[in-house]
């Protein structure tokens, strides 16, 4: 049991990732009927600007020798971070899918795939080939709560998630920009008629989406401090397919879907072997049913029968959207 | 022997009862209409005898097979082709292709002869297209055959619609609102070509229409539909002369 | 505002207007030229590259013969720029030039003697020409000869996805996993019947026979794709759009997965010593092979209802279409030939694994479709040449090509959202026909006089 809880705490942790992250894709789709294929690599971005607020912070901390509480340095590399990699999402909005919001929407995906591209291969070109490593801003503690050792960075990510979530849902329920951003979602046409333009919630969805990309960049550079410039690659992919499962521009069900897919994740891999002495899919007797290198396999299987069977994601409404040429 | 029977169908969406024990029967040569007010269920009832949707409950057979639960493309082969109220037509097609592909079924070259260009393709091309051209000819749009859809103006495109149904060979034609947004002028050419097309194919037809005056001068026999379910069947005139009717169509339109 | 951006446009168009008045007085004295004119042409130009090429180049100021027209060479050394062009122009713009504008009329009258015999008399020279021209331009070098055969390969895996991204109007994301089973199932094939290595063993067959059972590899690695692609197609049955899109990429991840974790064909070390058979004749011919067959088939009713289903399902069904059957079709038929080029692929390199089909290997394919055009036939030859000749020429750029290529992308994603060459037809018969009529050549001559 205690075996169990400890990979619900592990989930908790991937799924917070794949939430924030899903939630941009979700937000954008609901807005623009589009995805947003470079989201993954403007988690990527906002990993490295966390980095540089971070670093930069630390070093005008040392320097006036101001003893700033590192709790609250991290804070302030989050908001930050949130805040300079969302005028980078306005920007590629703005270069990327404006011009191209007439045109079929698969050119647009195209496009957002060239800027991902753009996005990693300017990284490389600035900053080289080699790694950076975030500074470690949280001395780890483990609690050990009935058996289960939980990290403090994994309750500080699992709770910053969720409060981060919470103000998103606060701000898109009550504020009059989150209601423009509803009624776009509704009916792209009634926009102008709220005194609204297209532009001004297209490039605000961008910034929040990217913001919440941000926040999840540096909550998972405190989990695993290594950046690379690829990073947002693997995990954006994965995000965008939780975004689906929940259910095009579903913001709750992209939450939902994102914590979904971090359980489906740890889980598949710590399934009990029924036979432990035999060895159905690993080439050696073991504990586990599905060895962890046959994760992704499993994972993808389990998301590709879900939406056979449900082809409109869990939270979906049934209709038929295609690709217009 | 009815040319197509539609027996006690009744079809709900969720808990909604959108057809009510809706019954027909078409036979050789003849024209029947559908009227009533929006939302009536007319083009429901069309879906669940084309097959797009499944009744909840009753028959519908063409001939002598039941067609309940096939699937569209094969309710068309069997002889029931039909167009839409809002021109389904192919955006990316010349008028010429839109007819030859309803030809569909027909076609025997199969994969190979997809694949490998076989004479016999070219020769069951051919054929197809001559066959396109004469419909294309039927409906008067012979001269446009190699245009692009998208380019052709309204009243053009539902005379290809025409041609594109006629093509799939029905024995019963079934017009979802043939002249809905025509000019009188076009109103006119459509009805005299719906005349034709039933004067020289020997079809049966089944339309759905909003304008009383079509229904009034091309139908043998008029069901009025409200709320999904059938209040009058009858002759034109005795459809024009029923309080019923009049009722549901008070106040819904003029009646002209 | 407005009348600012109504004079900047003005000024654009007339510059536009005199650049196209330009370029089209450099054309006029090609515009009679037959495609068979062209080949000559390259032909004489290749032959002259071979026999002066090295020659010239020395004169120049350069090594060896500038791989791919210059370009690789002028981006490692700026000052080489104008022995580059002057190169480009002796071997290739001006022989092609001369000798096209000369044989027009003898090439126009060979063309309508050729097209007077069954058209495949016609397509069998054409294509003569075309591999004399391609096979003596690779000879040059080993290099050549590789970009060459992926030139190739990519031409063939941007035509079998435009049929299900163009003509069907489905975003598939598949292609990589398509490839991948099509680049296993060949290899696996020919190692296990051929070669004696240490993973399958001794081979099964006499090695000297292989070289003919080669097509057999590369139908089995088609035939493996088109299995795996019922894994897609089934789905599409209910589902298209964004939803589909996920289903294919899942699959691709799955496939990947599923071949990092097959012991037998190594796992994520790859699979490597595949028999060299894929040589430039073999990947020529069966490029030409599913650019006809795939030609063929979307321009037969059968493929055209590929477009029906896409433009409108509903009414595709009313007529008769079996709209499920041609999704079956469209996806089996496209994983066929990415199979094949998987397996071909998998032949030229001698070494895959699974990391290769991955995202990036996505990110080129859709590149390549989306560049060259979609639901066209010559779209895709002008997407995936034009792409792999430019990732080769920019190669020296290092880092930056990855920069400069999406943003050439993008470019031509917003100037033309469908492609550069986009629903277009693939008229064999108007590419070989002569380019001006026996009778008006006469008249021609007579008012020249």
């Amino acid at each position: 049991m205690t075996f169990f809880f400890q990979n619900v705490v592990n989930a908790l942790q991937w799924g917070s990732f794949y939430a924030l992250i899903a939630l941009g894709y979700s937000m954008v789709y609901g807005v623009l009927l589009l995805f947003n294929f470079a989201h993954g690599d403007i988690f990527m971005v906002g990993a490295y600007i966390g980095f540089f607020v971070v670093s930069g912070l630390l070093a005008v901390a040392s320097m006036s020798s101001l003893l700033l509480p590192n709790w609250l340095l991290l804070v302030l590399g989050i908001i930050f971070a949130m805040f300079l990699t969302s005028f980078v999402g306005m920007l590629v909005e703005r270069v990327g899918y404006r011009p191209l919001r007439a045109a079929p929407r698969a050119s647009a995906a195209i496009t957002g795939l060239m800027i991902g591209i753009i996005l990693e291969t300017g990284n490389l070109a600035l900053l080289g080939a080699r790694r950076v490593s975030f500074p470690s801003l949280i001395a780890t503690t483990t609690y050990n709560i009935g058996g289960v050792s939980i990290t403090n960075k994994k309750i500080t990510i699992v709770l910053v998630s969720l409060l981060l979530m919470l103000v998103l849902h606060q701000f898109v329920q009550r504020t009059k920009w989150g209601m423009a951003m509803r009624a776009t979602a509704f009916d792209f046409s009634v926009v102008p008629l709220m005194g609204v333009s297209i532009n001004t919630i297209a490039a605000l969805t961008f910034g929040l989406g990217s913001a919440l990309a941000a926040a999840a960049g540096i909550l998972f550079s405190v989990a695993y401090p290594v950046l690379d410039p690829y990073m947002g690659i693997t995990i954006g992919w994965k995000a965008f397919v939780a975004a689906i499962l929940g259910g095009r521009g579903s913001i709750l069900g992209a939450a939902l879907a994102g914590f979904l897919m971090g359980f489906i994740e740890i889980f598949v891999v710590v399934i009990p072997n029924p036979f432990p002495t035999m060895f159905p899919f690993s080439l050696f007797p073991a504990p586990y049913l599905f060895p962890s290198t046959l994760r992704d396999l499993v994972a993808f299987s389990i998301i590709l029968l879900i939406l056979t069977f449900k082809p409109h994601g869990l939270f979906g409404e049934a209709h038929t959207a295609r690709l217009r040429l | 022997m009815s040319l197509l029977r539609v027996e006690n169908v009744t079809h709900y969406f969720g808990g909604l009862r959108a057809v009510h024990n809706y019954n027909l029967r078409v036979e050789p040569g003849q024209i029947r209409g559908l009227i009533g007010p929006n939302g009536a269920g007319k083009t429901t009832i069309f879906n669940l005898i084309t097959g797009i949707y499944t009744p909840t409950e009753g028959e519908i057979w063409l001939e002598d097979s039941s067609i309940v639960g096939l699937r569209p493309y094969e309710i068309a082969s069997s002889g029931l082709g039909r167009t839409f109220q809002n021109l389904r037509l192919w955006r990316h097609m010349t008028v010429l292709e839109h007819v030859k592909m309803a030809h569909y079924s027909k076609i025997s070259y199969g994969l190979i002869g997809a694949f490998f260009g076989t004479p016999k393709r070219h020769r069951e091309e051919a054929e197809i297209e001559e066959k396109a051209n004469s419909l294309l000819e039927l409906v008067e749009v012979r001269p446009l055959a190699d245009q692009i859809v998208t380019n052709l103006p309204y009243g053009a495109l539902r005379r290809v619609e025409m041609a594109r149904a006629l093509a799939t060979e029905p024995k019963v034609l079934f017009l979802d609102e043939p002249t809905a947004g025509m000019n009188p002028e076009e109103l006119t050419r459509m009805m005299d070509i719906i005349r034709r097309v039933h004067g020289e194919l020997g079809l049966a037809i089944f339309l759905i229409e909003h304008r009383m005056k079509v229904v009034m001068d091309l139908c043998n026999t008029i069901q009025t539909l409200v709320f999904g379910e059938v209040i009058a069947e009858g002759t034109p005139e005795e459809t024009q002369n029923n309080p019923r009717v009049i009722e549901a169509y008070l106040g819904e339109e003029v009646v002209t | 505002m407005g009348v600012r951006t109504g004079v900047r446009s003005g000024e654009l168009s007339t510059g536009r207007n005199r650049l196209g008045q330009l370029l089209n007085r450099i054309w006029a004295p090609f515009s009679q030229v037959p495609l068979l004119g062209w080949l000559l042409g390259a032909l004489i130009a290749v032959a002259l590259e071979q026999l002066l090429g090295t020659y010239l180049a020395r004169i120049l100021g350069m090594i060896k013969i500038p791989a791919l027209f210059g370009f690789a060479i002028v981006l490692k050394d700026l000052a080489l720029i104008p022995s580059a062009i002057l190169y480009v122009l002796l071997i290739y713009v001006l022989p092609v030039a001369v000798i096209a504008r000369l044989s027009a009329s003898l090439a126009n009258r060979l063309a309508a003697k050729l097209l007077s015999f069954p058209m495949w008399v016609s397509v069998i020279v054409h294509l003569g020409l075309l591999y004399a021209v391609l096979g003596l331009w690779a000879g040059v070098s080993d290099y050549r000869t590789l970009v060459a055969r992926l030139t190739l390969i990519g031409i063939m895996l941007t035509l079998s996805l435009n049929v299900v991204n163009g003509y069907m109007g489905e975003f598939s994301c598949s292609h990589p996993g398509f490839m991948a089973l099509g680049a296993y199932g060949a290899s696996v094939f020919t190692m296990v019947a051929f070669v004696d290595d240490r993973a399958f063993g001794p081979p099964l067959l006499p090695p000297a026979l292989g070289p003919f059972m080669f097509p057999t590899a590369l139908i089995v690695g088609g035939a493996t794709a088109a299995l795996g692609a019922t894994l897609v197609a089934i789905p599409s049955f209910r589902t298209r759009g964004d939803y589909l899109a996920i289903i294919s990429l899942a699959f691709t991840f799955i496939v990947k997965s599923f071949i990092e974790n097959l012991e037998v064909v190594g796992g994520p070390r790859g699979l490597g010593s595949q028999p060299d058979w894929a040589n430039l004749p073999t990947v020529f011919v069966w490029t030409v092979l599913c650019l006809w067959i795939i030609n063929n088939f979307v321009r037969s009713t059968l493929g055209k209802a590929l477009n029906a289903v896409r433009d409108e399902e509903m009414a595709a069904n009313a007529m008769t279409v079996n709209t499920r059957r041609t999704k079956m079709i469209a996806f089996l038929f496209a994983a066929f030939w990415a199979g094949v080029a998987g397996g071909l692929f998998a032949h030229v390199l001698r070494y895959i694994n699974p990391g290769t089909f991955g995202l990036q290997k996505l990110a080129e394919v859709l590149a390549m479709v989306y560049f060259g055009g979609l639901n066209s036939v010559a779209g895709p030859i002008v997407g995936a040449v034009s792409f792999n000749l430019l990732g080769e020429a920019l190669r020296p750029l290092e880092v930056y090509k990855w920069i400069i290529i999406p943003l050439l992308l993008i470019v031509v994603m917003i100037f033309r959202p469908t492609g550069l060459i986009a629903f277009r037809e693939f008229d064999v018969k108007n590419l070989l026909e002569p380019k001006q009529k026996p009778e008006e050549e006469v008249e021609h001559v007579a008012a020249a006089r």
